[in-house]
């Protein structure tokens, strides 16, 4: 396909997701896409770690959680717009990216991937257990006061559309750039071979930090508007290992290092959980999920590189390596 | 303090503690060889309670002595797994590994459910409720079993690796992929091996957890994340390091739930488990990188 | 390429999305209910028992001609899986809400699922009576939220109330008590309200302790318990953990009086575990089978006695609020002459029955001001012949509590 032809691909595809709230005004078709939207940013950001930096996280439910938790409590309890909030949350989330990246990066392969669990883990129980502070486990509900861009409530599915959508084109922009930058350069001479990038003077966990820290800002983002649009949040929700493994299944489905690879899982993934749900889910309990794993399953013996290798007309450039580690047995 | 309360809670730490080794052992064996994460292996213990179940209520062999023929089951079960499923990805990508262990818990979960129903099951046994009192204190029958099956089976494992040609090939094929092919050793047939095997003690894990627990499709979730730091803390691959992480996770969390607080206690376990990792990022008994 | 891979998946959504429209029309005598609760997941076993429910309800109402006013139209379920994941309980809500048409909503059973559904239906005009027990739901102001049942603080103060009756009727004396309670919200709400009333009933609560739902070793609060010197014990817990904390009080032989909170103590299969010993237990249930108002009146008796006969167990307290909620919507659409939601919801906001309202406890089902019905009260329950039988308070009592 030649540069012209591409352009007018992308402005049509471009045109169709702008205007789509206002062709249908069905809150759950518009809610599904912003669903996507919001994995795709997740996915995008995950990917920053998981995928260009090749340290597997399953524990970003926390980020998710401490943005929306920020958010919601402060205007709950002190009246703070969730605009504000938002932000707080994101720097809180920062900071606990900090605190749980700086001794998790001196371990390697499964070893930081399951230090990411218990650390998501902790941060769960701690959302349980401080209930006068956080609700505990009976949530936080967000009474709808009226339309309100201060307080990010609205009575249409649109706004949140629109919402999503823009923290997602800002995400895949910053995402874009950052490939071509040193830090993607750096990241992905750590994913070839961690050693070697040190030797040559990387300073692998400052890079890794750097990467970690932005992949949670933009999960906690993700977060504030996930609780606004659903309006409810509880730990089991939004602090659970469940939703920490979908964002990574999300780009490892769509193609894991790639920049398409997250918005491609997402839409994927997030379809194919609502039709297996729409068409099975009433039929006999368990139907919709065991189509939903056996898809995963599928997808993962014919395309290991994820769905996006389905585009690609050479091989898939460098994708990140098993990540060995010695280990003995008995 | 109390020394009676101080001897009971270490005593129901060790007991629990060998419950999780139990559960720990197959997926540290799994994982020992193949390097391989298996997010299904909490399923596998509850496909070995349903097959527990089944053998108990239409043919009418009790869990303990129903052991062996969940065993057999499991292995045909976990070897059928490896040769359509997991052979097609040896050599991809950790991730690739994820993803199909997590499809495959997500199929086996809803499965069960699609055949079995929502209901809860159980195993009806004498032992469930018995327990062995001696000044003031009790341990649990069931979980005293399960603890002596865990000792047992990890030092059964031990020999087979060591002591057996089959067990020869795996450790080697766990040290290198490289050198064990040189050497004439079929790596694939090595992990089939170590499948089957990890698979068959996640059977015995459930087997031995009947009388503990409900039998129900999402019992398997229980454990996950507790096998998980078990095996990590131990040392991924360590067998012995599964049983003394199990034993340290259980007993962390016995004196923290009786003594600080019990929707914490989990949380000590966690703890305990970062703790260890960064002062020794390979855990307990593995060997650093 | 790539950019294409991105048309091809939004052509791919607007299609999905799209085709799916097209088949919710209904036939023309023919009204929608929504039915929500989880049908995979964790809490699929509560789900099924609520579909059970409805499944009964939708039978006995179109047996009986439909909605007379409405010409007999038939009622049909669309039954929707929420899954266990708040998640996708709000996104379900959305597509039955905006992409079918229900003249009301039924669920769900697990408050941590009806909370993000209920702004859904707030928005979507449709009404939803849900049968979740937390205080949280009908504090919110929602015009379209109702709640058929009991509420979590309830059941503390009538678990306190009838050991109170234990004390006096059996001269027991018992002070000491512990509260043990699952991290959840049921369980935190139930724990609450037990500790806020236990002085002035002149309890000592000497240990107040939640743990994790779905633990895996109740032997540290087992020790608890014993070392607490309690001579009653309110355990607020779910069906796994239920079994543990009994078979292991039993391994330590820690035996206070027991009375139960939850599902755990309630559920068919807690008789199937502990056997013969079921007998004698007893717990606090938002709804029995047998309460005085069901027993006593034939045609709902019957009601009770054909679910067991279809589905092989007693009536569950999940199964009945559900079926009342059912039928609920059913009365409803009679009194507004229409299947509209909103005058549905109109007619339920003033919702005042003894007819079907008397499968609640005390035999009325009464919508307040905030949408709850305010009639309703928690009961307690004995196993006796295998079965849970309502034993106090004594308006709703069929037996009377054994020692």
């Amino acid at each position: 396909m030649n540069r012209t032809g591409r352009i007018f691909l992308a402005a049509l595809a471009g045109a169709a997701v702008l205007l789509f709230p206002v062709v249908t005004t069905t809150p759950y078709y518009i809610h599904t896409v912003l669903m996507v939207f919001l994995f795709a940013t997740m996915g995008l950001g995950w990917n920053l770690i998981g995928g260009y930096g090749a340290q597997l996280s399953l524990g970003h439910s926390t980020f998710f959680a401490i943005g929306a938790y920020s958010a919601v409590l402060l205007m709950v309890n002190y009246e703070i717009s969730p605009l504000v909030g938002g932000i707080v949350g994101m720097v809180l989330a920062c900071g606990a990216a900090v605190v749980i990246g700086l001794p998790c990066f001196r371990l390697r392969g499964p070893y930081f991937c399951l230090a990411t669990i218990a650390a998501g883990e902790i941060a769960r129980i701690l959302f349980l257990h401080f209930q006068e502070f956080t609700g505990g486990a009976n949530g936080v509900p967000l009474p709808f006061h009226g339309d309100d861009i201060l307080t990010l409530q609205f009575s249409s599915k649109a706004p949140y559309y629109y919402l999503a959508l823009g923290l997602l084109v800002a995400v895949f922009v910053l995402v874009r750039w950052m490939e071509k930058a040193k830090i993607g350069r750096y990241l992905a001479a750590i994913r070839e071979d961690q050693d070697a990038a040190e030797s040559l003077g990387v300073r692998t966990d400052r890079v890794k930090l750097i990467a970690y820290v932005l992949s949670a800002a933009i999960t906690a983002a993700a977060g504030v508007l996930y609780a606004f649009t659903v309006g409810y949040i509880d730990p089991d929700g939004v602090a659970s290992l469940n939703l920490s493994i979908e964002i990574a299944v999300v780009v490892i489905v769509g193609g894991i290092g790639t920049l398409w690879g997250p918005v491609l899982g997402a839409t994927v993934v997030v379809l194919l959980t609502e039709l297996t749900n729409m068409y099975l889910g009433s039929l006999r309990s368990g139907a919709s999920l065991v189509l939903y794993g056996l898809l995963l399953i599928v997808v993962v013996v014919a395309r290991p590189k994820g769905l996006i290798s389905l585009f690609d007309r050479a091989p898939a450039a460098s994708l990140p390596k098993q990540v060995g580690t010695r280990v003995h047995v008995a | 303090m109390d020394s009676t309360i101080i001897l009971q809670t270490t005593l129901n730490g060790l007991m629990i503690g060998g419950v999780y080794a139990l559960v720990a052992v197959g997926l540290t064996l799994i994982f020992g060889v193949m390097k391989i994460v298996n997010f299904a292996q909490g399923e596998f213990v509850m496909l070995g309670m349903y097959v527990s179940w089944a053998l108990a209520t239409f043919v009418g062999i009790g869990p303990y002595p129903g052991l062996l023929i969940v065993a057999v089951i499991m292995f045909v079960g976990g070897w059928l797994t490896f040769k359509l499923l997991i052979i097609r990805i040896i050599g991809k990508s950790d991730e690739a590994f994820i993803l199909l262990t997590l499809g495959l818990s997500i199929f086996l979960q809803n499965i069960t459910l699609l055949a079995f129903g929502a209901d809860y099951l159980t195993v009806t046994t004498t032992v469930k409720d018995a327990a062995i009192r001696f000044g003031g204190l009790a341990i649990s029958l069931p979980r005293l079993i399960a603890f002596g099956v865990a000792l047992v089976m990890v030092a059964a494992l031990t020999l087979f690796l060591n002591r057996t040609d089959t067990g020869r090939a795996m450790r080697a094929t766990a040290e290198s992929r490289e050198v064990a092919t040189l050497l004439g050793i079929d790596p694939v047939s090595c992990f089939a091996v170590a499948f089957g095997v990890g698979t068959v003690m996640a059977g015995i894990a459930g087997v031995l957890l009947t009388p503990m627990f409900y039998v129900y499709p999402g019992v398997g979730t229980l454990f996950n994340t507790t096998a998980f730091i078990v095996v990590v803390l131990g040392g991924m691959g360590s067998l012995t390091g599964a049983l003394v992480g199990g034993l340290l996770i259980g007993i962390v969390e016995a004196l923290g739930g009786t003594f600080v607080s019990l929707d914490l206690s989990q949380l000590f376990a966690f703890l305990i488990f970062l703790a260890v990792l960064f002062v020794r990022p390979s855990g307990l008994f593995g060997r650093s990188a | 390429m790539k950019l294409g891979s991105w048309l091809t998946s939004t052509a791919v959504v607007s299609a999905a999305l799209g085709l799916a429209i097209a088949i919710s029309q209904g036939a023309e005598k023919e009204v929608q209910i929504a039915f929500l609760n989880p049908l995979s997941g964790n809490n699929v076993d509560a789900g099924q028992q609520d579909l059970n429910a409805a499944t009964l309800a939708i039978e006995d109402i179109n047996k009986a001609g439909g909605i007379k006013a409405l010409g007999g139209a038939v009622i049909k379920l669309v039954i929707v899986d929420t899954t266990s994941d708040p998640k996708n309980a709000a996104s379900t809500a959305e597509r039955v809400f905006s992409t079918q048409k229900v003249a009301g909503a039924v669920g769900t059973g697990i408050s941590g699922l009806t909370l993000p559904i209920l702004p859904v239906a707030e928005k979507s005009r449709i009404p939803i009576i849900t049968n979740s027990v937390n205080d949280q739901i009908t504090s919110l102001k929602y015009k379209y939220t109702f709640q058929v049942t009991p509420k979590g603080s309830q059941f503390g103060s009538t678990q306190v109330q009838f050991l109170k009756a234990l004390n006096e009727t059996y001269g027991l004396g018992i002070k000491d008590v512990a509260v043990v309670y699952e991290n959840s919200g049921y369980g935190v709400s139930t724990a609450s309200s037990i500790k806020e009333i236990a002085a002035s009933a002149g309890l000592n609560l000497v240990l107040f302790e939640a743990y994790p739902h779905g633990f895996t070793d109740a032997s540290s609060l087992v020790t608890k318990i014993k070392a607490s010197g309690a001579k009653a014990l309110f355990p607020v817990a779910y069906t796994t953990d239920a079994k543990l904390i009994i078979n292991t009080m039993k391994q330590m032989d820690v035996s206070p009086v027991i009375i139960g909170g939850g599902a755990g103590f309630l559920w068919p299969v807690f008789a199937k575990e502990m056997g013969p010993a079921v007998n004698g237990f007893v717990s606090v249930a938002s709804w029995n089978w047998d309460s005085k108002s069901i027993s006593s009146v034939p045609e709902l008796a019957s009601i009770t006695t054909r679910y067991e006969e279809k589905f092989g167990t007693f009536m569950t307290e999940h199964a009945g609020p559900t079926y009342v909620a059912v039928r609920m919507l059913a009365e409803a659409m009679e009194i507004a002459k229409s299947a509209d939601p909103v005058k549905v919801r109109e007619a339920l906001s003033t919702f005042d029955n003894d007819k079907i309202g008397g499968f609640m406890q005390p035999g009325r089902v009464k919508i307040d001001g905030t949408g709850w019905n305010g009639a309703v009260h928690p009961v307690m329950i004995q196993w006796q012949d295998d079965k849970p039988r309502t034993v106090f308070p004594a308006m709703d009592a069929v037996r009377t509590f054994k020692r």
